[in-house]
């Protein structure tokens, strides 16, 4: 059964969610608190965390960080806040995505399900055992062996950041739009550009030598992102 | 015709004034010049025609007297000529026939009657002053003044006053312009500190200690900031507690609502109606706060981004359940448009729910050009709207008389308000009008989205 972490500190809303969810069919745990959560995840690591933002203590991109740090759990944040400056922190700080309150469970669980399919083994494309290694200069990255390599040294991406780097190592030198990339990678017909934009970023900070100046994941003004060697 | 600024006005007020000032002063001052000098030449040649009038009249009262002999012992100079008419024949110096016509008759005929007289003719074209003195019944003298001179000073002196008045005007202006340069000053330190603010820039203030006589001007203005910034401020604030308030119960109840939904077949017929009610209306209710949270941001202007429309289009048809085929392309179209793409989905999404809801569901989603502005047209073959409507369904909270009528208005009644104010944020309009063949054209236009 699938393990949903929900840290929230209104417990109302995680009372109702913790119900839905586990209607749902998955096994649903609540923390009130980052801290409680934290704990949790490090004790028995749920396969996703919910995360609200605004939390009593630590807060929500404090906990983000900490539960980055330790592995990569997709994290989806659910907050009523939706300043682009929250949404651009909370992504940053390592959410896989960001959705407002109030979601519908059916989205909720659409979303669940479209981080799912992004595990790794569950790269699209060509069966996988035909490229083994996709090379771009020093990076090197092996699609069915979930593993990205600078230079010979491993890199730690996350799911979505290994899903965003070979869905754009499969189209190596074309150019993929923000709204192709959201469907691709994160299940959306038509979604918020922010979570490429972010998410292009963190990735470039992994796998570029000079993240300021990309040489390999570039940006077409207008256009969208291009792997290249 | 444009009404000139206020420094081109004051500046042109002054050059005309110091002009009309220097110009009088000028005249003046010219006229008062030339008559003294004129009365004084006329004093003098009047004196020298009596003394050389004596000695003519000396030299021929002899027998036999040599008239050209005495009129060239006269010392004249250069500027006079003196002219006897001794019975009924002219003598001059030399044989000058024209200096006897230059004498008017008129002059003549007074001094032949034994009074001296005094007249300004034109000599060749030039001008001079003729001096009569009656000598005898029969001789009469005559002295032809050149004024040359004298019109040559007048000229040099009518020159030098044309070129003060001209620098004095001159300077008027450039008084002007310096007045209004120092006076205007403050305006433009209020028009930079206004264009700040109308940027977004809430910390643009005037310095009121500047100038004493503006000090006013500047506190009020600087009043007038604060308070706009601080209700901004608060207006942002309350928009965001509202937002936070509203959105968490609402998550409750959305995910309270979709349990319920879940055990229908295990409720009685009047618990599962009374859920279907509740999970009916916080839907309502969601999409009614996500308006409104809209409707109270997007007086911004639009984000413009490079946005293929078409596909934009076709997921919000698919998005209603609508057939993508809907989407129409007019010729020479591109298909990626500068527009803010969360804008323009919500313009097609609430035209095409609009049309769903009130007009029977779109016929067609027509996507064309007018110049640079990107045109989006809606039709449907519904009842369309009535001419008095045409401007009130555009505001808020406002739904077609057809849901009334049927009492089901599912509708949040903001959905062309926000339709309108996406438009307006991309500098562009929404109307309706009727569709040839019966029902409603909704059409948008979106400026500067093509080039």
């Amino acid at each position: 059964m699938t393990a949903v972490l929900v840290i929230e500190d209104d417990d109302r809303i995680r009372l109702a969610l913790l119900l839905a969810l586990e209607d749902e069919g998955y096994d649903a745990l609540g923390a009130a608190t980052a801290e409680e959560g934290l704990r949790a995840q490090r004790r028995d690591p749920a396969d996703y965390v919910l995360v609200d933002l605004m939390l009593p203590g630590l807060d929500g991109f404090e906990c983000i960080r900490q539960l980055r740090r330790d592995d990569d759990v997709p994290i989806v944040v659910v907050s009523a806040r939706d300043d682009t400056h929250d949404i651009v922190a909370a992504l940053e700080a390592g959410a896989d995505d960001y959705l407002v309150k109030p979601v519908a469970i059916k989205e909720l669980t659409a979303r669940l399900r479209a981080l799912r399919r992004r595990a790794r083994t569950g790269v699209v494309g060509p069966a996988p055992d035909a490229v083994p290694v996709l090379a771009f200069g020093e990076l090197e990255i092996s699609p069915d062996a979930g593993e990205v390599r600078r230079a010979g040294q491993p890199v730690a991406v996350t799911r979505t950041e290994f899903r965003l780097l070979c869905e754009l190592a499969e189209h190596a030198g074309r150019v993929l739009s923000r709204q192709q990339l959201l469907q691709r990678v994160w299940g959306y017909d038509s979604g918020d550009e922010r979570l490429v934009d972010v998410h292009v970023g963190r990735l470039r900070q992994k796998i570029e030598p000079d993240p300021a100046t990309p040489r390999h994941l570039v940006t077409l003004r207008g256009l969208g992102y291009k792997l290249q060697r | 015709m444009r009404r000139l600024g206020l420094r081109t006005r004051v500046i042109a007020t002054f050059a005309v004034g110091a002009l009309l000032l220097a110009a009088s002063m000028a005249l003046v001052s010219y006229e008062l010049t030339r008559r003294s000098l004129i009365d004084e030449r006329e004093r003098t040649a009047l004196r020298a025609a009596y003394f050389d009038a004596t000695v003519v009249r000396a030299g021929i009262d002899t027998d036999t007297p040599d008239v050209v002999e005495v009129l060239r012992s006269l010392d004249t100079g250069g500027g006079r000529r003196p002219v006897l008419h001794l019975n009924g024949e002219w003598y001059g110096r030399n044989a000058d026939p024209g200096i006897t016509t230059a004498i008017p008759a008129d002059l003549r005929r007074v001094v032949a009657s034994g009074e001296p007289a005094v007249q300004r003719v034109l000599v060749d074209g030039q001008p001079a002053l003729v001096v009569g003195v009656p000598l005898s019944p029969t001789a009469t003298f005559f002295e032809v003044n050149s004024l040359r001179e004298l019109e040559q000073t007048f000229d040099v002196l009518a020159l030098a006053l044309t070129t003060v008045a001209v620098l004095v005007a001159g300077s008027g202006a450039a008084l002007g312009w310096y007045a209004t340069r120092h006076g205007l000053r403050p305006l433009t330190a209020v028009a930079d500190a206004a264009e700040k603010i109308a940027a977004g820039d809430f910390t643009a203030r005037l310095d009121p200690a500047t100038d004493p006589d503006l000090t006013r001007l500047s506190s009020s203005f600087n009043q007038m900031v604060d308070r706009l910034a601080h209700r901004i401020e608060r207006d942002r604030r309350f928009a965001a507690d509202v937002s936070h308030e509203l959105r968490s119960p609402l998550q409750t109840l959305a995910a309270a609502a979709s349990v319920l939904a879940r055990r229908r077949e295990h409720q009685d017929e009047r618990t599962a109606i009374a859920a279907g009610l509740v999970a009916d209306e916080i839907d309502r209710f969601q999409r009614l706060v996500n308006d409104l949270i809209d409707l109270a941001r997007s007086d911004q202007p639009a984000h413009r981004a490079p946005v293929d429309v078409v596909a934009l289009a076709r997921d919000a048809c698919h998005t209603l359940d609508l057939p993508a085929s809907l989407v129409r392309l007019a010729p020479d179209v591109p298909v990626t448009w500068q527009v803010e793409r969360r804008r323009v989905a919500q313009i097609l999404a609430n035209l095409l729910d609009n049309a769903v809801t009130y007009g029977g569901g779109p016929t067609t989603l027509l996507l064309s050009r007018d110049g640079g502005v990107g045109v989006i047209e809606v039709e449907d073959d519904g009842p369309g709207v009535p001419v008095e409507d045409r401007e009130v369904i555009f505001d808020r909270f406002v739904r077609g008389r057809a849901a009334h009528t049927r009492g089901a208005g599912d509708g949040t009644g903001l959905g062309l308000a926000l339709v309108a104010q996406h438009a307006a944020a991309h500098t562009g309009h929404v109307t309706v009008t009727d569709r040839p063949g019966g029902g409603a054209r909704f059409r948008v236009t979106l400026p500067e989205s093509l080039t």
